[in-house]
């Protein structure tokens, strides 16, 4: 083999490996300079938004595109959020909030996940596993819950011959007495972001379209909606770029 | 070329292989150091960018420190005084040192909080390990279809229990024959000498008319068709005729509407095998001696 070949491939493997070296330091120096950012300070950020956006998206195709949808629109059959709205389950939808949840899931069994609240099981015998002083309701007391939240919803709360304001007033008595639920979803029924409980007097829903039947479905049979915790499995990078992509999402597509 | 030449470009040629590989070699070097300072396990003395210190090798992450600072001061880093800032990572610092401290001195051998602690957080990081398994919709409807007898509907009924003075058999029977055709009404009740039990009357859930009426008496009730009565039924405190309103038995759900509940019900199941499974590897691969007592 010629002298002169072999000098220019090892002149060329340097030089790939050089070039190589210095991506993968820049790389380096970008991932590092995300990862000391302040969360809040991320989308003020152009070149740290792009670099995290870019690589968030090819990491939420892969690890979170399975349930939430590539678009990230969710599904509400099956409780699955829509990312892209400025809607928040849990938290304000900060980068860091997300990241939280993207790190430690929610209901995903670690520690440090987002577990407070699980929706009781109104209508079956022992409605809540964990607090067994939580007392089922009747078919009755569903009802009228179910007349309540349409009213605060600004919906048509006439149902057959029960319409209206008694039902309304016996769901907005039980709401704020013996069914317990300010206690998750406060008072006012606008929900506590802290401990993820929807806010119940928008038309937003997670489950299902928001009708009678949706609503008396989640009031009966309760929901705990689940997602992984990705630390330790993705890297503390990748969640910061996963947490910024889904970030952007909400806030209009990606570029 | 004369040997000079031929002597000088061997010599700028070897000059430039040098180089070459002295380039290569530094290359080398630069990324072994970088593999070195970044591996996961290795001993450096430079705090990886997503944590905020290293204890003993052991790290404190960033996110857990600007979780904490908004946790206790309700602020996020670009807010947080540099005296908060301070007193968080020492609080973290401090915690690490403990828990470093508390493995030295064996706590869990000793200390029932600490290793109930320790259980449940091994049986929660089994669960997590199943969660993170997204089941399929086909193994969903899979599992569904196995376990369809699950997936029903709780009944509903609004159902009278009459209750008839135990030395009055003939009242209950007739009580019961009539209201094949008519719905008791208190004049009919004072006619017979009979109660209306408070227990139930109002429509409820299948779960709770059985235990307003008690076993017994719910089997009965939950066979009747609306506007229906029971034939007289002989318990200690009375003759009961139960009296059927309403009765909406349960019925099965589709799979759209169980989907949560299923979902739910399998990965509970992933749990418990996964647990399971564990827990049989743990004891198979440990050494357990018995006192010959207890054996």
């Amino acid at each position: 083999m010629p002298v002169g070949f072999l000098r220019v491939a090892a002149a060329a493997t340097c030089a790939c490996v050089v070039v190589v070296g210095v991506l993968l330091l820049h790389r380096y120096r970008l991932e590092g300079r995300l990862l000391q950012a302040d969360p809040v300070a991320i989308p003020g950020n152009a070149r740290l938004m792009s670099f995290a956006r870019g690589r968030g998206e090819a990491l939420f195709a892969n690890h979170c595109a399975t349930c939430h949808g590539a678009a990230g629109a969710g599904d509400t059959a099956r409780g699955i959020p829509d990312l892209t709205d400025a809607d928040w389950l849990y938290g304000t939808g900060s980068i860091g909030d997300i990241e939280q949840v993207v790190d430690y899931g929610i209901r995903s069994y670690h520690p440090k996940a987002w577990n407070l609240a699980i929706m009781p099981a109104y209508g079956t015998a022992h409605p809540s596993a964990r607090d067994g002083k939580i007392p089922p309701l009747s078919p009755g007391n569903i009802r009228d819950l179910v007349a309540y939240l349409w009213y605060r919803q600004g919906r048509d709360t006439s149902h057959g011959s029960d319409t209206d304001a008694t039902a309304v007033a016996r769901g907005a008595a039980l709401f704020a007495g013996a069914g317990g639920c300010y206690d998750c979803h406060a008072s006012d029924a606008k929900g506590d972001p802290a401990i993820g409980a929807p806010n119940l007097t928008d038309r937003i829903t997670l489950y299902g379209d928001g009708s009678r039947e949706a609503l008396t479905q989640s009031i009966s049979y309760g929901r705990a909606g689940v997602c992984p915790a990705w630390v330790g499995k993705l890297s503390p990078a990748a969640i910061r770029e996963v947490a910024v992509y889904v970030y952007a999402l909400s806030r209009g597509a990606p570029e | 070329m004369t040997n000079l030449d031929r002597s000088n470009s061997t010599l700028s040629g070897s000059r430039r292989s040098f180089v070459l590989l002295g380039f290569g070699a530094l290359t080398g070097l630069v990324l072994a150091g970088y593999a070195l300072f970044t591996a996961r396990g290795t001993s450096t003395l430079i705090v990886p960018p997503e944590d905020v210190a290293l204890v003993n090798q052991q790290p404190v992450a960033r996110s857990d420190y600007l979780l904490q600072l908004q946790t206790l001061y309700g602020v996020d880093l670009a807010h947080a005084t540099s005296d908060q800032r301070r007193k968080v990572l020492d609080d973290m610092i401090r915690e690490e040192l403990f828990v470093q401290r508390g493995k030295e001195l064996d706590v869990a051998s000793t200390d029932p909080d600490v290793r109930s602690a320790m259980v449940n957080a091994v049986e929660s990081e089994m669960a997590a390990d199943a969660i993170s398994a997204q089941p399929t919709e086909q193994q969903l409807r899979d599992y569904f279809a196995a376990h369809r007898d699950r997936y029903v509907s709780e009944g509903i009924m609004t159902v009278r229990d009459l209750m008839f003075d135990p030395t009055d058999a003939a009242a209950a029977a007739q009580a019961a024959l009539s209201l094949a055709s008519t719905a008791p009404t208190p004049a009919l009740l004072a006619r017979w000498h009979a109660r209306a039990s408070t227990a139930v009357g109002d429509e409820e859930f299948y779960f709770a008319a059985k235990i307003h009426l008690g076993d017994s008496l719910f089997d009965v009730a939950k066979d009747l068709a609306n506007g229906t009565a029971s034939v007289p039924i002989r318990r200690a405190d009375a003759i009961h005729v139960l009296y059927m309103v309403s009765n909406h038995r349960p019925v099965p759900t589709d799979f759209a509407a169980a989907r949560d509940r299923v979902l739910a019900d399998y990965r509970n199941e992933s749990i418990s095998h996964l647990r399971a499974g564990d827990e049989a590897f743990l004891r198979k691969r440990a050494t357990v001696l018995i006192a010959d007592d207890l054996r």
